[in-house]
């Protein structure tokens, strides 16, 4: 177990995929908002990929091991140290009872820091995940942010500790960030010419989008849309004045770019999932976790067309990654 | 360079006497939205072809569909892109959509559940007046403390009225979404159609059990939340996290699409005594008939020359009661 000294800017017990089948129930399947690193920070540690384990976001996040475990943090560089010792990312780390981690801030380029542990964060599943949804309060660690003097039980690792330890990442599997984060995306629901003209899809899908600091968990907010004739039609119907309105619809969440107004709203992974605004296209699956790296207020989002087959094809090849191949 | 290729109507089925177009739009990798017709139109015989058909395809269990999301016009189909095309998904879409017979002979399984109201109860009236003293000083659809009679003006009625057009008539979920465990509840007495713009901006909270209205659609709020429906006053749990009342122990959710509401007028007293044998003493026995609602005998209701007439005189008292009622 760890006992959270600091619990930094926002930190959660996160798993990946999330809580599947929930939509129409009014559940967003929550998880890791970068699944890529949590799943390597799983496989240094000898777990199955989409175990539960710490997402940090901002940074300040400090802990004492309360057993003997072994870890790694991979995501951004919060400069993870032990006991005040610097300590690597993307390998695994032996620890002993009484170490303390501690996270600084996050780093030049991305946002969230993420912890594995051997054996996995242990709280209770809801709905078949680990995940907690913030938005709507509820899984993970009693459905909120950790606190501090939370105590957070381990489970039981899959290996002899001793042998998981010093586990490092292939230096060409580590993903690259970035300022502006290129997000390849497919064209969907609503886009010309019924619903944005041309132009306004190609706007879309050239235009490098400031990320606003007011995003979260459930919505990347990303600058306005400006100088360019984007709507194709005067009105939503029986949806509503706007333009941008239409009779209430399914989100194909996580992923949907909803157009609010003027505003485009990435739909992440605590996001709502039904609503009555436009959606003009869908990031892909394998590329979502970039935008769980933009730093709001800094960093900028660019949509990559992209196709179904492409996309298929991207999610079998980043699925081989999480494999011991990996590992030097 | 673009692709250029924003068209997403991936497939159609093309109107006949019998329904409207289909349209198959791409929604991303994993999702499909299946579209009546191309109106933004809000009309319930749209939502009862479409959860016909839902239930058909669901009861198939096809291999890699996860799950779908009916809105009123549209539902969205969750699926694994690794496991079934979205190609072959269409074609058993189609096939079902072509065996559905005419909407006429549609029977839908409907369940009907009555649930106690107390119009104007404390605890709603307490978030109100938070609204009032933390949001929006002086807000125009405050009028004595509560929405009620805000509600009355905007559809050109008195508070008995409207009163009577809640407990009046059926209020028919068309699908779930949003916020967990809720509903959209429109009447399927036209004539009841009660139609309000939403809170501007939005209350930040609303205690669990809450009935309000927002445009069209009637919601009761399952868990204390924000939220910007008008308020009529609270009803009991429709769910529950913990799972410890006999109803909720296979799943949190009350609500399944294509149910029916009912209300029937209580004191608060009743209302808060239930809310203890809900979620406490866990004895509370819920009103849940099991029945249909079969399209041919609604649309000869609909179209009778009585109701027709109801809605018009409704429309025009709607029309005068929209332009009084300040603007929020």
């Amino acid at each position: 177990m760890l006992r959270v000294i600091n619990s930094g800017i926002e930190t959660l017990v996160e798993d990946w995929p999330g809580r599947l089948g929930y939509l129409g129930k009014g559940m967003a399947t929550a998880g890791a908002m970068d699944n890529v690193a949590l799943r390597f920070a799983n496989l240094l540690v000898g777990n199955p990929p989409g175990e539960a384990g710490l997402e940090v976001a901002g940074g300040y996040f400090e802990a004492e091991f309360g057993v003997d475990a072994v870890i790694s943090v991979t995501g951004t560089d919060m400069k993870p140290a032990i006991n005040n010792e610097a300590v690597p990312m993307w390998e695994s780390i032996k620890i002993s009872k009484g170490d303390i981690l501690k996270l600084s801030h996050f780093g030049e380029f991305s946002f969230r820091a993420y912890i594995g542990v051997a054996g996995g964060i242990d709280v209770p599943f809801y709905l078949g995940s680990k995940s907690t949804c913030l938005f709507g309060s509820y899984g993970g660690f009693e459905g909120r942010k950790l606190q501090r003097g939370d105590v957070l039980p381990f489970g039981r690792s899959s290996k002899e500790l001793d042998s998981l330890a010093g586990r490092k990442l292939k230096k060409e599997v580590i993903p690259e960030y970035a300022r502006e984060w290129h997000l390849r995306a497919i064209p969907g629901t609503n886009t010309s010419p019924d619903y944005v003209t041309e132009e306004g899809m190609d706007y879309l899908f050239t235009h490098a989008f400031k990320i606003l600091h007011t995003s979260n968990r459930s919505a990347y907010r990303l600058e306005e849309i400006k100088d360019v004739n984007f709507f194709a039609r005067k009105d939503g119907g029986d949806g509503g004045s706007h333009p941008s309105n239409i009779v209430d619809h399914a989100y194909a969440m996580p992923g949907a770019l909803n157009i609010c107004g003027n505003t485009p709203v990435l739909l992440v992974l605590d996001g709502p999932t039904l609503g009555g605004y436009m959606c003009a296209l869908s990031v892909i699956k394998t590329d979502l976790w970039k935008i769980g790296q933009g730093i709001p207020g800094k960093d900028f989002a660019k949509f990559i067309p992209s196709t179904q087959e492409e996309a298929v094809e991207a999610t079998q090849k980043q699925g081989a990654l999480f494999c011991e191949e990996s590992l030097e | 360079m673009l692709s250029k290729n924003y068209d997403v109507i991936l497939d159609t089925l093309p109107e006949n006497e019998r329904r409207l177009e289909i349209l198959f739009r791409q929604a991303g990798d994993g999702f499909l939205q299946v579209e009546y017709g191309r109106e933004q139109r809000a009309f319930l015989l749209d939502s009862f072809r479409m959860l016909t058909v839902n239930n058909t395809i669901l009861g198939k269990k096809s291999q890699g569909l996860i799950e779908t999301v009916p809105g009123l016009r549209t539902n969205l189909f969750h699926f694994d892109p690794e496991k079934i095309s979205v190609r072959e998904l269409i074609k058993k879409i189609k096939e079902v959509e072509l065996s559905v017979a005419d909407v006429n002979d549609i029977e839908l399984d409907s369940r009907l559940i009555s649930l106690p109201i107390a119009f104007e109860d404390s605890e709603t009236k307490k978030s109100v007046e938070k609204y009032v003293k933390e949001v929006r000083p002086g807000a125009p659809n405050v009028i004595n403390g509560y929405n009620l009679e805000y509600i009355a003006l905007c559809n050109g009625v008195s508070v008995d009225e409207v009163k009577k057009m809640v407990l009046g008539t059926e209020w028919y979920n068309s699908g779930g979404g949003f916020w967990p465990g809720g509903g959209f509840f429109w009447p399927m007495d036209p004539r009841c159609a009660i139609v309000v713009p939403k809170y501007n901006p939005p209350r930040t909270w609303t205690p669990e059990g809450t009935v309000g209205i927002g445009g069209p659609c009637i919601f009761t709020y399952t868990t204390p939340t924000g939220g910007g429906y008008q308020l009529f006053g609270r009803t009991i749990p429709v769910f529950q996290f913990k799972q410890k009342h006999p109803l909720f122990k296979n799943s949190p959710f009350l609500y399944k699409p294509a149910d029916r509401i009912k209300f029937h007028e209580v004191s608060e007293e009743e209302i808060l005594y239930i809310y203890k044998h809900v979620h406490e003493e866990t004895d509370y026995v819920y009103e849940i008939r099991d029945g249909k609602i079969s399209v041919r005998e609604w649309l000869k209701f609909f179209n009778s020359d009585e109701v027709q007439k109801g809605i018009k005189e409704l429309k025009k008292k709607q029309e005068e009661g929209t332009r009084k009622a300040p603007r929020l």
